[in-house]
């Protein structure tokens, strides 16, 4: 959408190892960004390995996996939703609402928030889609007015731990297997979504989507429906992500998640997930969302002042810009010296 | 010479309406008080709008409310620039940025309009009054006194304030690490960290739980903030630290009401902002009748409020706070 | 008949009049000279920001960086009124400070190829916590006079200087846009990158050019605000980028880039300030402004579908007719 992604220089059989490697083991520039991640904090602070302290991590990062794979989906069909933080407060707030007058709705209530966040997201597939609104125009207004009708709705108010039902308070320390529900949810969450996306023919005619609009549509793909379609399944996680916010922070104010749309953007990007469309993977995204995570855990593990983390935070997104642009050009040439060989065989 | 009695006469009467009028410029209800908070749609503010559109009500002044959804400086200022437009006879404001809004509050004040901030000062030079819900000292000590209740033989303590450039937050950190230092009745604590969340419900649970992995032996979060404070309660209970660490500082009760019921909590603090709203609109109110003079040992009556006194530059403390524990925590309803 | 002007900021200049006539009907402060001449320094410090993401845009980029560029350079002003420089040695070195955060941005975008929202969404954390490191916390107000006379005073007693700037920035880049081989060259890239390197065009030197650009005049801007505000923190104008963003496309730029106007960004930005002075003047509650700014963002877009749902309801409509009159 916004920029070509950048050829790297092609010189010498050297430089394509690492591109052979990354081939070979599918590591993406996220992965090896977190190793590397890891293994300085662990070096500087042993603490950070403690199986403790990673767990801590995984669900610090747990809900944002979450918006980051969504974002992901709207991002492969070469567009943006900069309201999942709205649809994220707007669905929390009216199912936090309705949980609190109706505490005998068991956990059928999760729907609540799903169906909420689907049809915003609806709302924001149809300006898109059939709009042909540009989706960052359309999604800073929807983003404006979903947060704007959460303040309407609220009256000023919150709700509190203490007036949600006994089953929500409890869901944070829910664990399977000795890992929490939370995390356990959002792993089986994104790995859906990325065998769906990978396997589902509607799944691939998102990459298609995203890859050249024009081309989809000549091939016969009603590229505005799988457009619509991508913002419907994108806010239904978002709900679902607000939904878990809430239960897990238990006080639902009418900022929840204001921002998070920078920060899913961020995790997505991170991620390796091309805003230019058409390439990058949900688990990617999921993966950078624990980038953040691992980022603050780390610095507050090593004590480092307040101001400079925000430096570093930002360093850290253009790094892993780079090093995902770099992998992903070594692999480029893997792939054409794999070619070549296979041609020069007889 | 009737011509001139009538002259006269009319003259007479001409001056005693034009007195008539200069001594209802004096008039003591019907003024308007204009406030805004650092943002709209936190329960804490609407809590003392409602106080302050009582002591409006109770005075018979006229009173508005208004402001930005989110707290940022820019909309503020850009809020108490059309309050001015509309030419109030007072404005009262919880300052973002006490010294971003100095600029149109001077302004405010040259136009001869009154200017109360409340919970959040501004620049000394650019208000009238500051009507302090507690001095910074008392908050310290408040909220250590809570932590005393938490764990009575002391240890590890962290900080979570909003930002570094929250200026009540920053002094409640600095009175606190004071009092530590000074004081036998504190020096059991032993201060590890200083985090901040931004008033960030997701933000302050995360520090919380990165605060217990940094700091094994962390007994007590303590944090200034309205937000952090439930927040980190939640973490604590979550993350299974139940009776190793507790979180305390200010919170409403509404909010931290069940971690005390079920025993996870002993003790947070606040003040009634309601209360609080009511006093720095019925302050306004005593000065825009000319009954209050803000020179520092006057003291006055604010209605149902109570009698204060006014202390240096301006200040006036509210001072009543609240502790809340498991017994006390009904008898609140905000 | 006048240069025909364009069918979207035409648009805009009647939803002003509408918004301005609205605003006396929702308060009586509204219309006044003095009122509305002050008003429009609430739009001055976002207004410069979105002249210089408008550049960028034309060639296709984003820069969501500014607001934090800005804070930079809020910061970097206070160090020499602290240090008691001349506000003329101040400016130009806080101006070329501000661009070499730009020139970053750009060559991080055109020369290594990074996608600009990813590069900027980074370092924008990067540049406010640079603000933050440079500065402290308390933030610095002991400015000297003349470090706020462009974003306090008034000229002739009524308009303020600040706005006048704002308006020579806006002519001034207007004229590069529309006149200048750079500007041409900007259009050109930003409607095909390909055929602009086919042709001959540096593109990546452009593009380093235009964030540079737009780095400069967020320190131009951070001019403005400290006069305006007589604060230097790193947490200034935080938040501000969705404004300036916001007033970019409606001012009816293609966030693809090659289309679009300066004219149109500043009338929008007319809209905006209307609005909000309007709104605020008359008490609307925040959040219902909120609604209202969005709803009027997505109409604002929707506007050719609407247009053409319009003229074809017409068409039928005249048909019919035409058709029962036979």
């Amino acid at each position: 959408m916004l920029t070509e992604g950048g050829e790297a220089p092609t010189d010498g059989e050297a430089r394509t190892a690492l591109g052979q490697f990354a081939l070979r083991f599918r590591v993406s520039g996220v992965a090896a960004f977190l190793l590397l991640l890891g293994v300085a904090f662990t070096l500087l602070r042993p603490q950070f390995i403690a199986p403790g302290n990673l767990s801590a991590i995984i669900s610090n990062a747990a809900i944002l996996a979450i918006v980051a794979a969504a974002q992901a989906v709207v991002l492969i069909t070469r567009n943006l939703d900069v309201s999942v933080g709205s649809i994220m407060g707007f669905s929390a707030y009216l199912t936090a609402d309705f949980a609190a007058r109706h505490p005998h709705v068991g956990p059928a209530l999760v729907l609540m928030p799903l169906t909420i966040g689907g049809a915003l997201g609806a709302l924001n597939g149809v300006l898109v889609a059939y709009g042909r609104v540009s989706p960052l125009i359309a999604t800073l207004g929807t983003m404006s007015v979903y947060r704007g009708l959460t303040y309407v709705y609220a009256r000023g108010q919150e709700i509190t731990a203490s007036r949600l039902p006994a089953w929500m308070n409890a869901l944070p320390e829910v664990r399977i297997a000795g890992v929490r529900l939370l995390v356990v949810i959002a792993i089986i969450v994104v790995c859906l979504l990325a065998a769906f996306l990978r396997f589902y023919p509607l799944g691939r005619r998102m990459y298609a989507v995203g890859s050249n609009v024009s081309a989809s549509a000549f091939f016969g793909l009603r590229t505005q429906r799988v457009v619509l379609f991508a913002y419907i399944l994108g806010a239904v996680l978002c709900g679902l992500a607000g939904f878990l916010y809430a239960v897990r922070v238990g006080t639902v104010t009418v900022v929840l998640a204001s921002g998070w749309e920078l920060t899913s953007l961020a995790a997505a990007v991170i991620g390796g997930v091309s805003v230019a469309g058409g390439s990058g993977n949900v688990i990617g995204a999921a993966l950078g969302a624990v980038v953040l995570a691992t980022i603050d855990n780390g610095l507050v593990l090593l004590g480092i002042p307040e101001f400079w983390r925000m430096f570093i935070q930002g360093a850290a997104i253009v790094l892993a810009a780079t090093a995902d642009m770099i992998i992903a050009g070594q692999v480029r040439n893997a792939l054409r010296a794999r070619r070549r060989i296979a041609r020069a065989a007889p | 010479m009737k011509l001139h009695t009538t002259l006269f006469a009319g003259a007479g009467i001409a001056l005693a309406l034009g007195l008539g009028d200069s001594a209802a410029l004096a008039k003591d209800s019907g003024f308007k008080i204009m406030m805004t908070p650092k943002w709209t749609g936190f329960p804490y503010f609407e809590a003392a709008a409602k106080g302050g559109r009582e002591a409006a009500a109770e005075l018979g002044d006229q009173f508005v409310y208004a402001g930005a959804d989110h707290a940022d400086v820019s909309l503020q200022v850009e809020t108490l620039q059309n309050f001015l437009a509309q030419k109030p006879d007072a404005i009262e404001l919880a300052a973002i940025d006490l010294n971003a809004v100095a600029p149109v509050l001077k302004q405010a004040l040259k136009r001869g309009i009154t200017v109360t901030t409340f919970d959040a000062d501004a620049a000394q030079d650019a208000r009238d009054m500051f009507v302090n819900q507690l001095s910074y000292k008392q908050a310290a000590k408040t909220m250590l006194d809570c932590a005393l209740l938490d764990s009575p033989r002391g240890g590890e303590i962290a900080f979570v304030a909003a930002s570094p450039t929250a200026p009540n937050h920053t002094a409640h950190i600095k009175y606190m690490k004071e009092y530590i230092k000074d004081d036998p009745k504190y020096q059991v604590f032993k201060v590890v960290d200083t985090q901040y969340a931004n008033d960030d419900d997701a933000k302050s649970y995360d520090v919380a739980i990165n605060l217990m992995q940094a700091h094994p032996d962390l007994k007590v979060i303590i944090s200034s903030s309205a937000v952090s404070a439930p927040a980190g309660a939640r973490a604590i209970s979550a993350s299974g630290h139940v009776g190793k660490v507790f979180s305390t500082g200010f919170a409403l009760p509404s909010a931290i009401k069940g971690y005390l019921k079920d025993g996870s909590e002993k003790c947070f603090a606040l003040w009634d902002p309601e209360e609080l709203g009511y006093l720095a609109t019925y302050a306004t109110h005593l000065k825009l009748a000319g009954k209050l003079d803000l020179k520092p040992g006057t003291t006055f009556e604010a209605g149902k409020a109570g009698e204060y006194t006014v202390g240096d530059g301006g200040e006036i403390v509210y001072g009543k706070a609240l502790m809340f524990t498991k017994d006390n925590v009904d008898k609140f309803n905000f | 008949m006048i240069r025909k002007l364009p069918q979207w900021e035409l648009t805009l200049v009647v939803l002003t009049l509408a918004a301005g006539a609205w605003s006396a009907y929702l308060s009586p402060y509204y219309l006044s000279l003095d009122q509305i001449a002050y008003s429009t320094r609430q739009f001055v410090f976002p207004g410069i920001l979105a002249i210089g993401l408008a550049v960028v845009v034309i060639l296709g980029e984003i820069d969501i960086s500014l607001a934090s560029t800005l804070a930079f350079g809020a910061v970097l002003f206070s160090k020499f009124s602290a240090f008691g420089a001349p506000i003329w040695i101040a400016t130009p070195l806080v101006t070329a400070a501000c661009a070499a955060l730009g020139t970053l941005n750009g060559v991080l975008v055109a020369r290594f190829g990074l996608p600009s929202l990813a590069v900027t969404l980074g370092t924008m954390g990067a540049f406010r916590g640079l603000a933050f490191i440079l500065g402290s916390e308390t933030g610095y107000t002991g400015f000297d006079d003349s470090y706020l006379y462009v974003g306090s005073e008034q000229a002739f007693g009524l308009v303020p200087v600040s706005f006048i700037l704002f308006l020579v920035i806006a002519l001034a880049v207007s004229v590069l846009m529309r006149r200048t081989v750079f500007g041409r060259r900007c259009y050109a890239i930003g409607l095909n990158k390909e055929a602009s390197w086919a042709a001959g065009i540096d593109v990546a030197r452009i593009k380093v050019m235009a964030y540079a650009l737009a780095g400069a005049l967020a320190g131009v801007a951070a001019l403005v605000w400290i006069g305006q505000y007589g604060s230097a923190r790193g947490d200034n104008a935080d938040g501000a980028i969705l404004f300036v963003v916001t007033a970019v496309v409606l001012g009816g730029l293609d966030i693809n880039g090659g289309r679009g106007a300066i004219l149109g960004v500043v009338l929008a930005l007319f809209l905006l300030g209307t609005m909000r002075n309007g709104m605020g003047l008359a008490n609307v509650a925040g959040p219902i402004q909120t609604i209202v700014l969005g709803g009027l963002l997505i109409v604002g877009v929707l506007r050719p579908i609407l247009f053409q749902g319009a003229v074809r309801g017409y068409r039928f409509a005249f048909s019919r007719q035409a058709v029962a009159s036979n």
